[in-house]
């Protein structure tokens, strides 16, 4: 038995047969040819699968395909249709991006943080990817890429 | 001639970083192809087992499968491994540990390919597993390989260990054990395989060295090597278990049987039972100083628990007794090593080769004998470290640059160990907690030989082509598995040319279109495949001169690009008036220089890295927790290349030294895995790793490298360690002799020390 499933994708209306058990991160590599969303673990502990559902952080590979059922989904792809967002940039310039696997994970997290404080401490920011694993940079440039897009966008703000 | 190396050492973008961020590059676990099948592995049951007989019946009725394969399909030799081919491609009498293949089940779906392996009937007579090693060595135990259970072993001795003893004013004697730990690449191992338009049978898989795998999948395969093609451009990771084959046999002899595209991708609990891990090590150290401070003597005995399967097993004990006496000058010197199989896992290659494990025995004794002298850790060790000329543990000359005392010195002059007297924290996250937190800053040293060592085969080719507008391709055959490498190439080149980066473009790790580079391993690729990309440089503008000496009758000398022009004694001339429509391509091989004597496999190495870490620690005494809250790093990689990509190889090995000091450890029981994924096997995340991280270079020119460049990698990671240890023992006065040190140990020498 499968199920038909209708979600907006990145913008555009999309439609799937999934399986009732099928998860998001599967939908999206899969079924959607997306595979910038990546699968580091299946259980939620690594952030690789991460994409914003209705702006939100989620794990896909926790997420029931079916949950997304006439929900929004967001993901790396989506944040970079125009060219790269400024996110994606600074991970560019602070050199956040080694192997690349945990990186769309990352910028999706690092999103998150910047939807949800104007201004995030360095504290914040650190909280807010702690749960997306990263084996080779050991954070740092990553953290900056984030600050360093945090404070343009606050710049661009007030210079409004 | 204008050889200003504008991009040299400069901070530049990497060039893959923009198709990563925007999530458009495909890594192997990405790639599909039509009319593929999934294959999945059908792996052992029980760690050490006889395999009476398989049924493959069951699984073939699953609809959706199309081929069951088992030992009785490998139409080459059965047996693969990089140095001793001693692990099966699909087991036939016998399991040695629970990652071992028996049977592949290839469908047209994943879920028929899971449910075939499940299906498939194996009869085993189960087995004691071995998971002792010293009992695993003891006379008459059973024996997992036809050769007994150690694989190998090794003993050196230098001077005269007994009179240095009688002379030493302090002897410290201790046993340490460090676990066995999992890379955790981020992708895990994954691939394509399909027959390409010239029927090369085409493996597009995870990997490190692109030719070695190509040997061993047509050995497997029973194939001519011009039959096989082996690709792995970009891989998610590798750390060295990447190394070792993984999925590229098993995806290879799936679509040999079927003629059909094929596709795989391990789950995580796969990857950690199956590939190859960090060797657990069980280490005695006995260390003498005199009462100047001058260590006279070393004696070091390592028990390795190599697994299953040998692997890289042998060549990283030699590293781990290469390095047993450290970057030190000692006159006397004892070591003895023996990497033991069992039927624990398997081990093999990982940053640091086995310096890592005997950095963390020798570094603490090191602060031991300084306490125990009332000398300053670090002066302690400055007056004992080598100098280029100095006879090193084993007693081989150092004749490469020894930049040892410089990232010592350095260390001194950091604000991270001149503070190290201050006893409490500054300022602590939580001011309540104030009197029960202990700071305390901690130090090591450290060297790491560079590349293969003696008596393995290291050289480095590389292809460069140039086109009649002036662009360059160069092709190297080494994996970019994030290290960087890739755009350190191009800024090797670009430095040399005087060519920008935006004309030059690179094509990697390809066995059709790129030459044999080596190994992705050993910190060597900067070093090794950089030189290559000078070499090949020097011989363009060589060629290029002689070609317009004979067409345009220049003098004779090289020529210089400029723009889509030629430049020489001749003045200028178009590049295409030479050219016409053709490329040129040039290739060049360099051979890494090798140590005056061998003394086994691979050891010694002639060059070295070389680094001094201080750490910092904030121990909570109430809860036992750890906290890293700073680290420098003082590494001298002689000339650095690519300042980010220098400063992103340090930092994350100070995230996998914190890891390896703290928190990681593969947890088996009777040879079975406890821990299978990230929730049981833990990785810093980005609250375990301090923000203050600082990265020094100390930059002592190595002459035989590109600019004068060593390899960082594996420098990067092996001090921080022992750093940490150090640091906690120092702040609490508690001393820890086994790894990851968590706050139950915490709490529990607390109390010991209490009572
Ligand atoms: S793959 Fe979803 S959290 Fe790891
Ligand atoms: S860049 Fe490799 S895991 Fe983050």
């Amino acid at each position: 038995m499968s199920l038909t499933i209708h979600f907006t994708l990145n913008g555009s209306p999309v439609v799937f047969e999934v399986e009732p058990e099928e998860r998001l991160v599967h939908t999206l590599r899969e079924r959607a040819g997306l595979t910038g969303t990546k699968l580091g673990c299946g259980i939620g502990e690594c952030g690789a699968c991460s994409v914003l559902l209705d702006g939100k952080l989620v794990p896909s590979c926790l997420v029931l395909s079916a949950q997304a059922d006439g929900h929004e989904v967001t993901t790396i792809e989506g944040l970079s249709k125009n060219g790269l967002s400024d996110l994606q940039r600074a991970f560019v310039e602070e050199g956040a991006v080694q192997c690349g696997y945990c990186t769309p994970g990352m910028v999706m997290a690092g999103e998150a943080v910047l939807r949800r404080y104007q201004r995030p401490t360095t504290r914040q920011i650190r909280a807010g990817i702690a749960g997306n694993l990263c084996r080779c940079t050991g954070y740092a440039k990553i953290v900056s890429a984030i600050r360093k897009t945090a404070r343009r966008r606050a710049h661009r703000r007030s210079g409004r | 001639m204008d050889k200003t190396p504008s991009v040299v050492g400069a901070r530049v973008k990497r060039i893959d970083a923009e198709d990563k961020v925007a999530g458009r590059t495909l890594y192997p676990s990405d790639k599909t192809l039509p009319g593929m099948l999934w294959v999945e592995v059908v792996r052992a049951a029980h760690p050490h087992a006889r395999i009476r007989e398989i049924d493959v019946k069951p699984a073939l009725e699953v609809p959706g499968v199309v081929r069951v394969l088992t030992h009785r399909d490998v139409p080459g030799e059965n047996a693969f491994g990089i140095q001793i081919q001693d692990m099966p491609v699909l087991c036939f009498d016998r399991v040695r540990y629970l990652g071992d293949a028996v049977a592949l089940v290839g469908a047209e779906t994943r879920q028929a390919a899971r449910e075939g392996a499940r299906r498939v009937r194996v009869d085993y007579e189960v087995l004691e597993p071995i998971t002792d090693p010293e009992a695993a060595m003891a006379p008459g135990a059973v024996a997992l390989h036809p050769k007994g259970n150690i694989m190998h072993q090794g003993h050196f001795e230098k001077g005269d260990l007994a009179a240095g003893f009688a002379c030493c004013a302090v002897i410290v004697e201790n046993d340490y054990s460090v676990p066995m730990i999992d890379h955790a690449f981020l992708e895990t191992e994954a691939g394509i395989s399909y027959y390409d338009e010239h029927g090369r049978l085409t493996v597009d898989a995870c990997g490190q060295y692109i030719y070695r795998d190509q040997t061993q999948i047509a050995r497997a395969l029973g194939l001519p090597l011009h039959q096989v093609r082996v690709m792995a451009p970009i891989v998610g990771g590798a750390f060295g278990g990447k190394d070792e084959v993984t999925v590229q046999i098993h995806l290879a002899l799936m679509t040999f049987h079927t003629q059909r595209p094929c596709r795989m991708v391990a789950t995580r609990e796969e990857s950690i039972v199956s590939h190859t891990k960090r060797h657990p090590v069980k280490m005695s150290y006995k260390t003498g100083a005199d009462r100047q401070g001058n260590l006279l003597c070393v004696q070091a005995r390592f028990v390795a628990d190599t697994g299953a399967y040998a692997s890289l097993g042998g060549p990283v004990l030699n590293v781990m007794m290469e390095h047993a006496a450290g970057p030190y000058r000692v006159p006397n010197v004892k070591v003895d090593g023996y990497a033991v199989y069992t039927n624990n896992g398997f081990s093999g290659a990982f940053r640091g080769f086995g310096c890592t494990q005997a950095c963390v025995g020798l570094e603490s004794q090191m602060d031991l004998m300084a306490a125990a002298l009332r000398l300053d850790p670090l002066k302690f060790r400055e007056q004992n470290v080598l100098h280029k000329g100095d006879l090193a543990g084993l007693g081989y000359p150092m004749t490469c640059e020894v930049g040892a005392g410089r990232t010592v010195r350095s260390a001194q002059r950091g604000a991270l160990y001149r503070s190290r007297r201050r006893r409490a924290p500054a300022k602590p996250a939580t001011p309540s907690l104030k009197p029960y937190l202990r700071r305390g800053v901690g130090v090591a040293t450290q060297m790491q030989g560079l590349g293969l060592g003696i008596g393995i085969p290291d050289y480095a080719e590389v292809g460069l082509d140039l086109r009649p507008d002036g662009t360059l391709q160069l092709r190297a055959g080494t994996n970019e598995i994030g290290q960087g490498a890739y755009t350190a190439y191009l800024q090797i080149l670009s430095g040399r040319l005087g060519v920008p980066l935006s004309r030059l473009s690179m094509v990697g790790a390809d066995t059709a279109l790129t030459p044999d580079s080596g190994t992705t391993t050993a910190s060597r690729t900067i070093f090794a495949v950089g030189k290559a990309v000078e070499l090949a440089a020097e011989k363009l503008e060589r060629v290029l001169g002689e070609r317009a000496e004979r067409a345009f009758g220049w003098a004779p000398g090289p020529a210089r690009l400029q723009g889509d022009q030629l430049a020489g004694s001749g003045g200028r001339r178009p590049l295409r008036e030479l050219l016409g429509d053709e490329e040129l391509s040039v290739q060049a091989v360099f051979h890494v220089p090798v140590a005056e004597r061998e003394m086994g496999d691979g050891l010694p190495h002639r060059f070295y890295s070389f680094g001094t870490h201080v750490a910092e620690v904030e121990v909570n005494t109430l809860t036992g927790e750890i906290a890293v809250t700073a680290v420098e790093a003082h590494l001298d990689g002689g000339k650095v290349i690519s300042r980010t990509g220098f400063e992103g190889q340090s930092e994350g090995g100070i995230a996998q030294g914190i890891g390896y000091a703290l928190m990681e450890e593969v947890r088996l029981e009777g040879g079975r895995f406890l821990t299978t994924n990230f929730h049981t096997y833990v990785i810093p995340t980005s609250l375990d790793v301090p923000e203050d991280l600082r990265t020094v270079p100390v930059e002592v020119r190595e002459p035989e490298g590109p600019y004068g460049a060593k390899g960082i990698s594996e420098t990067a990671m092996v001090g921080v360690t022992p750093a940490v240890l150090n640091a906690i023992a120092d702040a609490l006065g508690v001393r820890f002799f086994r790894l990851p040190v968590r706050a139950e140990d915490v709490l529990a020498a607390l109390q010991e020390k209490k009572t």
